[in-house]
């Protein structure tokens, strides 16, 4: 394969996975949710944690723990951030990166 | 918000800043880094203090992005204020604008004769002082409305406009009769009362730099001023005290591109309370106007030497007309005008 074959590989899988973040997304609105109607805190901090080991579990490679760790980070953030919308509404969610 | 943690900070002391970072309503971007985790915190919050973060466990430094000052700050208008005094006479604009006059006004032939003389050197401003906030209480305090009268007088038969210190929001609706500027002295800067009052009227406000106040607390006091529907705000650089005693104060040149890149306001420089020397005027005037200053405060008296205050840092009027001269030559230099 050359680089444009490898490419067209990469953008099917990016396909792929901005639907399955999406999906995730959906998973953690209905959260939001039920935490509201709960009264259950937002941040979840062993939550959290349990979603990072898992992350680590899973990985066989060649993405380093350390690498699965960051991106679940980023995983994990907007994810909260799409609870904290469900829970406390805002017109979309945030594309504040600029006013930070 | 930008909050760095330590090196040996444990999950619970991590776990306790996202905590604290969500409950004020930021979004967390989290990051693990080799040595430290790094806590971004997303969103504007505007009556938030970032120093309570620096207090929590295991946090190293907290490092704040957006200013404290919103209306003052350049985004908010980026092509930057010009303040329109009618007759073709802006500050801000490509125009440099020149406002001198003596300390105080003393009697109508002496505020006359320096109108008179600024004028024809092309000072579109006169400048000088009815109630004078000295240092001593047994120093000349000023003619008061008298003074002000005799003022705008003189500034009329010489096609000037006036700008003089407020000291009191009692004098505000009074003094408004006679100025085109209100000047905010530099010890009443962070008088916040005096500001809110000046925010409610219309006119240009000149408001000077404390002496040890920071760029960021000046614009601040601007952020007062404009909070109350007042745009019209003009910055004076004027000094501050530094360890160096040679000269009265230390004209903060850099205060200028510093504040021309933070705001949208027009920043003018006051050379002769910045040095408190005649003789260090007009370096600094040159400087001040080559450092990109939209204009400048100069003291001018007809006779220095028998003022009744500030005589030793006012320039004559043959120095005042040499410095005009020499600043028309180095207003093109920097894509500026001086008519």
């Amino acid at each position: 394969m050359n680089i444009s074959d490898w490419r067209q590989r990469m953008d099917e899988i990016d396909k792929k996975l901005v639907e399955l973040l999406n999906e995730r997304c959906k998973c953690a609105l209905e959260i939001g949710h039920i935490k509201h109607e709960s009264n259950i805190p937002l941040y979840q901090p062993t939550r959290e944690k349990e979603v990072l080991a898992n992350a680590e579990e899973n990985n066989r490679g060649p993405l380093s723990h350390g690498a699965i760790r960051r991106l679940f980070e980023r995983i994990i953030d907007e994810a909260r951030s799409a609870e904290r919308i469900a829970m406390y509404g805002e017109s979309s969610i945030t594309d504040e990166e600029e006013s930070k | 918000m930008v909050i760095v943690m330590h090196e040996d900070a444990t999950d619970e002391q991590i776990q306790h800043v996202i905590d604290r970072v969500v409950a004020s309503g930021f979004d967390v971007h989290r990051s693990t880094g080799a040595s430290h985790t790094v806590i971004g915190a997303v969103g504007v919050h505007r009556d938030f203090d970032h120093r309570d973060f620096e207090l929590l466990e295991g946090v190293r430094e907290v490092i704040r992005i957006t200013q404290p000052f919103k209306l003052a700050s350049r985004q908010f208008k980026p092509q930057g204020t010009i303040v329109d005094f009618g007759r073709g006479v802006t500050i801000g604009g490509n125009e440099i604008t020149v406002a001198a006059g003596p300390c105080s006004v003393e009697s109508p032939e002496q505020i006359n004769a320096v109108a008179e003389c600024v004028a024809k050197a092309g000072a579109k401003i006169l400048r000088a002082g009815a109630f004078k906030p000295r240092t001593s209480p047994y120093a000349f305090q000023g003619l008061g409305e008298k003074g002000l009268q005799m003022m705008r007088q003189a500034a009329d038969k010489h096609k000037l406009f006036v700008v003089s210190e407020v000291m009191d929001p009692s004098q505000i609706q009074m003094m408004g009769n006679y100025v085109d500027m209100f000047q905010v002295g530099a010890r009443n800067m962070q008088n916040y009362f005096l500001l809110r009052a000046l925010g409610e009227t219309q006119k240009p406000v000149l408001l000077k730099r404390g002496m040890s106040a920071t760029i960021e607390e000046l614009l601040l006091s601007a952020e007062y001023i404009l909070a109350g529907g007042n745009y019209n705000v003009v910055l004076c650089e004027r000094g501050i005290r530094t360890f160096e005693t040679y000269l009265r104060n230390t004209l903060d040149i850099a205060a200028i591109p510093v504040i021309k890149k933070l705001s949208h306001l027009p920043i003018v420089a006051d050379p002769s309370h910045g040095t408190g020397r005649r003789d260090k005027v007009p370096p600094m005037a040159r400087a001040a106007v080559a450092a990109g200053a939209d204009g400048l405060l100069i003291e001018v008296h007809n006779d220095p030497d028998h003022a009744l205050s500030d005589g030793a840092q006012s320039l004559t009027p043959g120095e005042f007309s040499q410095l005009m001269g020499e600043l028309r030559i180095i207003a093109p230099a920097v894509n500026r005008h001086l008519s």
